[in-house]
């Protein structure tokens, strides 16, 4: 079967600085795979090989059934993508800058730049100069010139950045949309987890240029860390009544224990029962998900950033 | 030729969007404006002191000669000096803002060779500064027929004129590698600051008597007329400008582009 994005064994290095290393990837047809990871991990380093910007030092990607090498014609009539911040020519209007995405990609009609005006919702904006347009317009004129010749691949990097709430619900609409009725593939970066699984199908994880997990949205549910955590007011007693029934409690620094066996995740009425039993009835009981941040740096060992604090005078 | 001539269009809209017409134009007029003033002024001393446009210890002597074959003399070696600095500034700019304004990125995984998007450029570059070279030319016609210069025939007026506008096509030719400095470079700033390493270069080279072999003094030299070029000096200056194409080509084909 013949998949729209292959890597084997890429790498990059820039001298002692590895950005990229033993990337093997596979993105299935129609599917929307997202890659994520922390700011530097490579995600960018890696689009920008997938799109021939940038040479391998190791292995080779291949894009709709084409290796990619720099300053080729092929594969990119059917690619589009959105590399980092959206840029376009300040003087020209929003029109101007589709109609220059339309001429460097022949054989799209003319019709097409007014219809992705009108897609994007930059109708307001069509013959204002670029320069003069917000941040998440900007984003959408990025994206407009991805989709302005009906590519069958789709690579966007962080393609959420600079969009509002609900321009960021409209961006993902279009994207399913799209690989819903005409099968479009989408490759996207990320490092907005809750983003990712309101759209993704599968994500690669990346760290220090490796790729550390790939697994499907699912998985990802299934991963994350669960536990009851259970409060009472005498905690010796109740941790005394939980370890005679076998449960194994780790008492936290907030004065709570936390349980992470399936038997007390699965019955947590049982726990509730067994410690009013025992004279140590609990004051609360709530089964705790991990949230995916946390899952995202557990797995890539990093610590998430203090609370800031906050004095009062 | 439809790809080609898509690219063109690309770049000509560029270029006529932004402000950069304006202000090459505006320098393509003050050049050969600034000439007509001094040779106006070496003319009419006494009205020019009358006027306040000079000191009375002003020494025009330089100027002893003030007819149309000195006049399109002079011009022809603004045109090689003064105009290359133009010269590179547009083809600067014209390969340089598309680093500048990070929209280098989006011609890059295109389905159109970069062969053509760089000669598009080059020849919109040269157009380009074609036009100002005809600007310089007018203007200067302009000027002087404005203040009465004698020995003005029209064969001398046609071969001033010609030698002129060959002048500007050499200088325009030897710009070229510039737009490989500006793609290194990644912007205007490096392109800008060898023009000014260049132009001492020509002079140092150009005082050591091995200016015929040196490219950009070629255009100084032939517009001077004093000195009979060889063809070896032309055939530098071509190759010059056309490794300076290739070069470009060859850094946009092999150059990771990170930006």
């Amino acid at each position: 079967m013949s998949l729209p994005i292959e890597t084997h064994d890429l790498g990059k290095h820039y001298g002692d600085v590895r950005a990229v290393e033993h990337l093997s990837l596979r993105v299935a047809q129609g599917e929307i795979y997202a890659f994520l990871g922390l700011n530097g991990a490579g995600k960018t380093t890696t689009i920008r090989m997938l799109l021939g910007m940038i040479a391998p030092t190791s292995g080779y990607a291949t894009v709709l059934n084409t290796r990619v090498r720099p300053g080729r014609r092929e594969p990119w009539q059917g690619v589009g993508y959105l590399v980092e911040t959206p840029r376009a020519y300040p003087e020209l209007s929003v029109r101007e800058n589709l109609e220059v995405a339309r001429r460097l990609h022949p054989g799209t009609p003319p019709a097409a730049v007014g219809q992705m005006i009108e897609r994007l919702g930059l109708a307001a904006y069509a013959d204002r100069p670029a320069g003069n347009l917000s941040l998440g317009n900007a984003q959408r004129l990025g994206l407009a010139k991805a989709l302005l010749h009906s590519p069958r691949l789709l690579l966007l990097d962080e393609p959420a950045n600079g969009l509002d709430p609900a321009g960021i619900v409209e961006i993902r609409e279009l994207l399913l949309a799209l690989t819903r009725e005409q099968g479009l593939t989408v490759f996207m970066s990320s490092h907005i987890l809750a983003e990712v699984a309101r759209l993704a199908r599968r994500v690669g994880i990346i760290h220090h240029g490796r790729l550390l997990q790939e697994l499907d949205i699912e998985a990802l549910e299934r991963n994350r860390r669960r536990r009851l955590l259970v409060r009472a007011r005498d905690l010796p007693a109740a941790q005394a009544a939980l370890a005679a029934a076998g449960h194994l409690a780790e008492r936290l620094p907030d004065g709570s224990l936390a349980l992470t066996s399936a038997a007390a995740l699965d019955a947590p009425e049982e726990i509730s029962r067994l410690l009013v039993a025992a004279g140590a009835p609990p004051t609360q009981l709530v089964v705790d998900e991990e949230e995916l941040e946390q899952y995202f740096l557990r797995l890539v060992g990093a610590q998430p950033a203090p609370q800031a604090e906050v004095h009062y005078a | 030729m439809p790809e080609l001539s898509a690219m063109i269009w690309i770049e000509q809209r560029k270029a006529l969007r932004s402000r950069m017409p304006l202000g090459t134009g505006i320098a393509a007029l003050v050049l050969p404006l600034a000439i007509g003033f001094l040779i106006f002024v070496a003319r009419n001393p006494r009205l020019s002191q009358q006027l306040g446009l000079i000191s009375a210890k002003a020494n025009l002597g330089g100027y002893g000669s003030t007819d149309w074959p000195a006049y399109l003399s002079l011009l022809g070696q603004l045109m090689a000096a003064g105009g290359f600095f133009l010269f590179v500034f547009t083809i600067s700019w014209v390969f340089g803002r598309e680093f500048v304004d990070g929209t280098v990125k989006d011609m890059l995984a295109v389905p159109v060779g970069r062969a053509s998007i760089l000669l598009a450029k080059f020849i919109v570059a040269g157009l380009w500064s074609g036009a100002q070279a005809l600007v310089i030319l007018a203007v200067a016609l302009v000027m002087g027929a404005l203040i009465g210069l004698p020995n003005g025939s029209t064969a001398v007026i046609v071969h001033g004129s010609a030698v002129l506008l060959l002048a500007g096509a050499l200088s325009i030719l030897t710009a070229a590698p510039f737009a490989l400095f500006a793609s290194v470079g990644r912007g205007y700033l490096l392109p800008l600051g060898l023009v000014g390493l260049t132009a001492l270069l020509t002079n140092l080279v150009s005082l050591a008597g091995w200016g015929e072999y040196f490219p950009w003094a070629v255009p100084g030299l032939y517009a001077q007329g004093k000195l009979a070029l060889a063809p070896i000096s032309y055939a530098i200056l071509l190759v010059t400008g056309l490794a300076g194409m290739a070069a470009t080509w060859w850094w946009w084909k092999v150059a990771d582009q990170n930006r």
